[in-house]
């Protein structure tokens, strides 16, 4: 019988469909009975919706324009 | 092509001739368009400190290759096989190692009972929709802020899947990892989120 930790252990792995049939079932029954984890799965998708809109970004320094212009350089004399 | 696509193969396509023409706007755009993701796969493979310089390299070696490109697999896709060919190769000189546990805290075990059971009840998030909870200038900061923190590896993988839509077969490849240990790397980063957003709500 599936329990709450397992579902916060393979929550990821269930919304992605990842899982072997037979755990993939037990937790679904889990979830039938236990509205917290139902509200905690819900709470994981919102989660990665919110990553895929708010795309957080690394913390880069390069100067993207300065970049631009070396590879443009770089081109133009490189033989083709 | 999918949701997570920024440029259609037709606008990659003309964004590719004007490249092979050199006009100077593409250059700038497919840099803006791909810079932060091939820092982000060069930093999850050979680390900061070689991140800039492999990520220049391999600009180089994709501009010079540019006018042999096939059209095989999507820009975005030659450019991140490019970075990481050169990230591996990296780190196959600096011998260099990187572990999955880097900064990992799992769901603390406190929250739940000897048999597995939770002991706080978990409640709905208000007007939890992403465009809703976005809206606070201040929430996005602190999602930023934590994404950040959490270790180059998790980054990248959350990156490529989550938000730049890549199969997870082409991650495995890019990355040099399996598939389970991209599901590690996922699963460590989005609940690392959620708990950051969580503690938001809660506080709000």
């Amino acid at each position: 019988m599936y329990q709450c930790k397992d579902v916060a252990n393979e929550v990821n792995n269930y919304i992605d469909g990842d899982l072997p049939l037979a755990k993939r079932v037990g937790l679904f029954f889990h979830l039938l009975i236990c509205s917290c984890c139902r509200n905690y799965l819900q709470q994981i998708r919102s989660t990665i919706s919110i990553i895929t809109v708010s795309k957080p970004k690394e913390d880069i320094s390069t100067d993207t324009h300065a970049l631009a212009k070396k590879l443009h350089a770089i081109y133009k004399t490189h033989d083709h | 092509m999918n949701f997570f696509s920024k440029l259609t193969s037709q606008n990659e396509q003309l964004l590719i001739k004007r490249l092979i023409d050199g006009d100077q706007r593409a250059f700038e755009q497919i840099v803006s368009e791909y810079q932060n993701i091939m820092i982000s796969v060069a930093r999850a493979i050979v680390g900061e400190a070689f991140a800039d310089e492999v990520v220049q390299d391999a600009w180089i070696s994709a501009i010079k290759a540019l006018p042999k490109f096939e059209g095989r697999s999507s820009l975005k896709t030659w450019l991140l096989h490019i970075v990481s060919n050169g990230a591996k190769s990296r780190v196959r000189r600096e011998n260099r190692h990187s572990s999955l546990d880097d900064g990992w805290q799992a769901v603390s075990s406190e929250k739940f009972d000897h048999t597995g059971h939770r002991y706080d009840d978990v409640l709905p998030w208000e007007d939890a929709t992403p465009e809703a909870i976005l809206a606070n200038e201040q929430l996005q900061v602190i999602i930023e802020e934590k994404f950040r923190q959490l270790p180059a590896q998790q980054r990248a993988a959350l990156t490529l899947y989550d938000i730049e839509g890549i199969e997870m077969k082409e991650i495995c490849n890019i990355l040099d990892v399996s598939a389970s240990n991209v599901r590690v790397l996922l699963h460590r980063a989005r609940t690392t989120l959620h708990h950051c957003i969580e503690q938001y709500q809660e506080n709000n």
